[in-house]
């Protein structure tokens, strides 16, 4: 069985109902995408098939064919950050990191496909990813960055959205 | 200080977006076995009989570990802070809590150590379990613990935190109301993306590197260390990545399992928890049932509380002692309250021993503490803002404990919280200010728990 | 360790027909969504799995007013069509998942572990769907209400129904896409006047509720009525005196959508 990731071609020894995630994992050494529930509850498996964001914990690697897989490791690199990378960075959407790589590969897909600035629109999209560290303000912040356009200063982080000072003590 | 007010980007932000953080279960270490563990399938029981022979003998089964192979089976991860042990590593005469280890099996692939766990005999006598706290100190509640139904090694074999204040019979007796309220928050848990993962190896030279997802790296060190009653300096800990903790990655046990089993099969060996066993079995935050009942004024004053809390501990103590401590400090929460008379027990049940989570022992009292307040408006008719800011803690006010407030802010933040919220607070409140209490916010009642900032 | 499964990939409805014969030691691999935790977590070791990606067993065709789903369809696709099976697709799981999971799928889910399965069966009762499976003595087409009670040993190849005048759906709120809908009314009203009310999470599967139809004119009593249908079950995401308080609600509501829509 072959398996096409990141534009190389791999020939494989897991079996067809291996699931990706463990076929990404195991055998290639492709780590990105997590394991943090194998069920699809939690997306930090997500990567994209075809240019489609699919829980890889999800799919028997038999089922692939001849599709194009795509993991975080595809999407840019230290030295050349794809857009969704950088807003990631300049927007502190990650904290631990673990459900980043999910996140950032549904976001990417939700960009590439024409998805809007639009909060709501965001949440409805990326709505089956679960972070618990970050309250998720600031990753739909960056995703609506991407959205937008923006450029980042990779030196700075953005100030905190929607938040007001708290007045001084008296 | 350039760095002081500067936005500084994580200095790991840029491994996190391009996949390059490695976490515990991202580590590759040629031949390494995979762990699954034999867990308690009932809460309560005796264990009467344990055979892993044939679980041992099983093609791809490297080790198996259990009780008899720890060298020091017991031990008190708070001893220092005067806990002592209670909770086997491995089960050996009974289980406490339905998902307890008794047995850690490496073997090949995960599918091999599942198959050798099944294969373990496992014989139980099972025994009536305790599930309420309330019910462990009836008369003929099960009895669950070698302790008895709740800790007493509280200083001078005390069983309780107790805590006494004033006069709390005179507050109860010059009250205009009592106002009474039960809060019973449930566990949480703590659901971290990363589920509970130990990589171990075994080094040529004898020591171990012991790869843990432990939130702390010198204390899970010292754990192992004592466990295995090796030197500290055979143990080598990398972590410091952690998929997420919020408090439920201190229980350090998987990375003494896993080095039981790397010294065993002289193999590396990897444990990562399912997501169902994360959910059965990993700790929680603890159930509390508190009473609370104050003794108040009809214009608003708290003269005196009387609280009793039972803290779940589930099946052991862990740091269950510890967080009723800070608990029974802050049971009157951001407010003033002279007269105190508190009993706190950590109590056992047949449950998953809790343990810390963001805010131990705190957050609930927080609950129960504001959501009080609030009735106590309720009751007396008046606003909740100005219930809280009467009572609120000013410097020189003393806590629970006798510790002097320097530095409140509880007026302040009572006040920023009306303006946002858009209520809008008489003259006199909207002016109130956090300094030592005078005139009119010093009455009677108020004056003895009074202390000087500077003996803080 | 259990030997490698014997896989099968059929590349046409009466290939996967044949592979399947009466069911017996076979698993139906569609979308994978359901079978593979359950792999995952070693409570099911195929010995002989059909994957159906390749069977020609997806896509919505319409002849006139007959509208057929393939049974591989993926959910995805379902979401934009009218109530109520549009919005019953889309309230279930969230996108990735509704990418990848398939009408079928969805259909013939057993009862879960501890959370209701199967919401489209709700939606599709409601349009008086007709199933037509593969399986034993050849090939059959039966209302989806037989088909669901005699599903051991069929492979669903796609139902049909006629587009329905009105739809209405009603659902109680999932605290987050990853939870299961613990109950859930369709209600469609077809071009001749007729309405169906189903429900799914009051009972083992989707069933009717045919106490309500009669009474679909009036709201209130079509509310209550349709309690005499179920018995609801206590399970991880509600108890059966929550969903007995709620279900009058959810008819009402579905039926209210019918009514609004001219």
């Amino acid at each position: 069985m072959n398996l096409a990731v990141n534009g190389t071609a791999h020939e494989l020894e897991s079996g067809p109902l291996t699931s990706l995630l463990d076929v990404l994992r195991e055998e290639l050494g492709i780590t990105s995408p997590k394991a943090g529930c194998e069920q699809g509850g939690c997306g930090a498996c997500t990567v994209l098939v075809d240019g489609e964001p699919r829980r890889s914990c999800l799919l028997p690697v038999g089922a692939v064919g001849e599709a194009e897989i795509t993991t975080v490791e595809g999407l840019g690199t230290p030295e050349n950050l794809a857009a969704v990378q950088q807003a990631f960075t300049h927007h502190y959407a990650a904290q631990c990191g673990f459900c980043t790589s999910g996140l950032m590969m549904a976001a990417h897909a939700y960009v590439a496909h024409g998805g809007t600035a639009d909060q709501d629109a965001i949440a409805e999209a990326l709505g089956g990813h679960v972070c618990r560290c970050t309250g998720y303000v600031k990753i739909i912040a960056a995703v609506a960055a991407v959205a937008r356009g923006d450029s980042f200063d990779l030196a700075t982080t953005a100030a905190s959205p929607g938040m007001t000072n708290i007045g001084g003590v008296r | 200080m350039k760095a002081v007010g500067a936005r500084l980007p994580r200095y790991d932000g840029v491994e996190h977006v391009t996949g390059r953080t490695t976490f515990v279960d991202d580590v590759r270490v040629p031949g390494t076995l995979w762990v699954k563990a034999l867990r308690s399938p009932v809460h309560r029981a005796d264990i009467t009989g344990l055979d892993t022979s044939a679980a041992e003998s099983m093609p791809g089964v490297h080790a198996i570990v259990s009780w008899k192979d720890v060298p020091l089976l017991e031990y008190g991860h708070l001893a220092a802070l005067g806990i002592p042990a209670d909770e086997p590593l491995l089960a050996k005469d009974d289980v406490r809590y339905k998902g307890q280890p008794i047995a850690v099996v490496a073997a090949e692939d995960e599918a091999t150590a599942q198959a050798a766990v099944e294969a373990i005999k496992l014989d139980l006598n099972e025994q009536p379990a305790l599930l309420d706290v309330r019910k462990a100190f009836d008369s003929d509640a099960p009895v669950i613990h070698q302790w008895g139904n709740w800790y007493n090694h509280f200083e001078a074999e005390m069983d309780r935190r107790q805590i006494r204040k004033g006069d709390i019979d005179w507050a109860f007796e010059h009250a205009d109301t009592i106002v009474q309220g039960v809060y019973r928050p449930a566990a949480i848990e703590h659901v971290p993306l990363e589920t509970q993962v130990c990589q171990v190896v075994p080094e040529a030279n004898g020591r171990l590197t012991i790869y843990s997802c432990t939130q702390a790296l010198y204390f899970s060190m010292g754990v192992v260390a004592a466990h295995l009653q090796l030197p500290l300096n055979r143990l080598k800990f990398v972590g410091g990545t952690v998929g997420g903790g919020f408090g439920g990655k201190v229980d350090t046990a998987t990375e003494t399992m896993c080095s039981l089993l790397a010294l065993k099969s002289g193999r590396p060996v990897k444990w990562r928890w399912t997501r169902e066993e994360e959910f059965l079995c990993s700790s929680t935050r603890a159930p509390w049932h508190m009473e609370i009942a104050d003794a108040v004024t009809k214009d608003g004053w708290i003269l005196g509380r009387k609280m009793l809390t039972l803290h779940d501990s589930g099946a052991y103590a862990r740091f269950s002692p510890y967080g009723l401590t800070k608990h029974s400090f802050h049971h009157t929460g951001a407010y003033t309250i002279p007269n105190l008379a508190f009993d706190g027990y950590a109590v056992f049940t047949n449950r998953v021993p809790t343990t810390a989570m963001r805010g131990f022992g705190v957050t609930s009292i927080s609950f129960a503490t504001e959501t009080h307040m609030s009735r106590v408006a309720d009751v007396l008719g008046l606003d909740p803002y100005e219930v809280r800011l009467k009572n609120a803690n000013r410097i020189g006010d003393t806590s629970p404990n006798r510790v002097v407030y320097t530095d409140p802010s509880t007026v302040p933040t009572i006040q920023a919280i009306a303006e946002a919220m858009g209520h809008e607070l008489p003259a006199d409140y909207r002016t109130m200010t956090r300094h030592t209490r005078e005139g009119e916010l010093l009455p009677e009642h108020l004056v003895a728990q009074v202390g000087n900032p500077e003996d803080h | 360790m259990a030997s490698a499964p014997e896989m099968v990939f059929p590349t046409s409805p009466a290939d996967a027909a044949a592979a399947f014969g009466d069911g017996s030691g076979v698993t139906v691999v569609a979308g994978g969504t359901i079978v593979m935790p359950e792999i995952s977590y070693g409570r099911l070791e195929p010995a002989k799995a059909i994957m159906l990606t390749q069977a020609g067993l997806a896509g919505v065709t319409r002849d006139g007013t007959t509208v057929t789903v393939g049974a591989a369809t993926p959910i995805a696709e379902l979401v934009d069509l009218p109530a109520p099976l549009g919005p019953c697709a889309a309230n279930i799981a969230d996108r990735e998942i509704r990418g990848q999971a398939t009408l079928g799928g969805n259909v013939c889910a057993g009862a879960g572990h501890d959370a209701p399965r199967g919401d489209l069966q709700g939606a599709l009762l409601a349009v008086g769907a007709t199933a037509r499976s593969a399986g034993a003595g050849g090939e059959r087409s039966e209302p989806l209400d037989d088909f669901l009670a005699n599903r051991g040993g069929r492979l669903l190849l796609d139902v049909s129904f006629e587009e329905p005048a009105a739809g209405g759906f009603a659902a109680l709120d999932r605290p987050h896409t990853h939870d299961y809908t613990a109950m859930a009314v369709s209600a469609a009203r077809a071009a001749d006047g007729t309405v169906r009310v189903a429900a799914t999470g009051a009972g083992t599967h989707g069933q009717r509720l045919l106490s309500a139809e009669v009474k679909a004119d009036d709201l209130a009593a079509a509310g209550d009525a349709a309690l005499a249908d179920v018995t609801p079950h206590d399970d991880a995401l509600a108890s059966a005196w929550y969903r007995s308080k709620t279900l009058p609600v959810l008819v009402r509501r579905a039926l209210t959508q019918l009514k609004e829509t001219s």
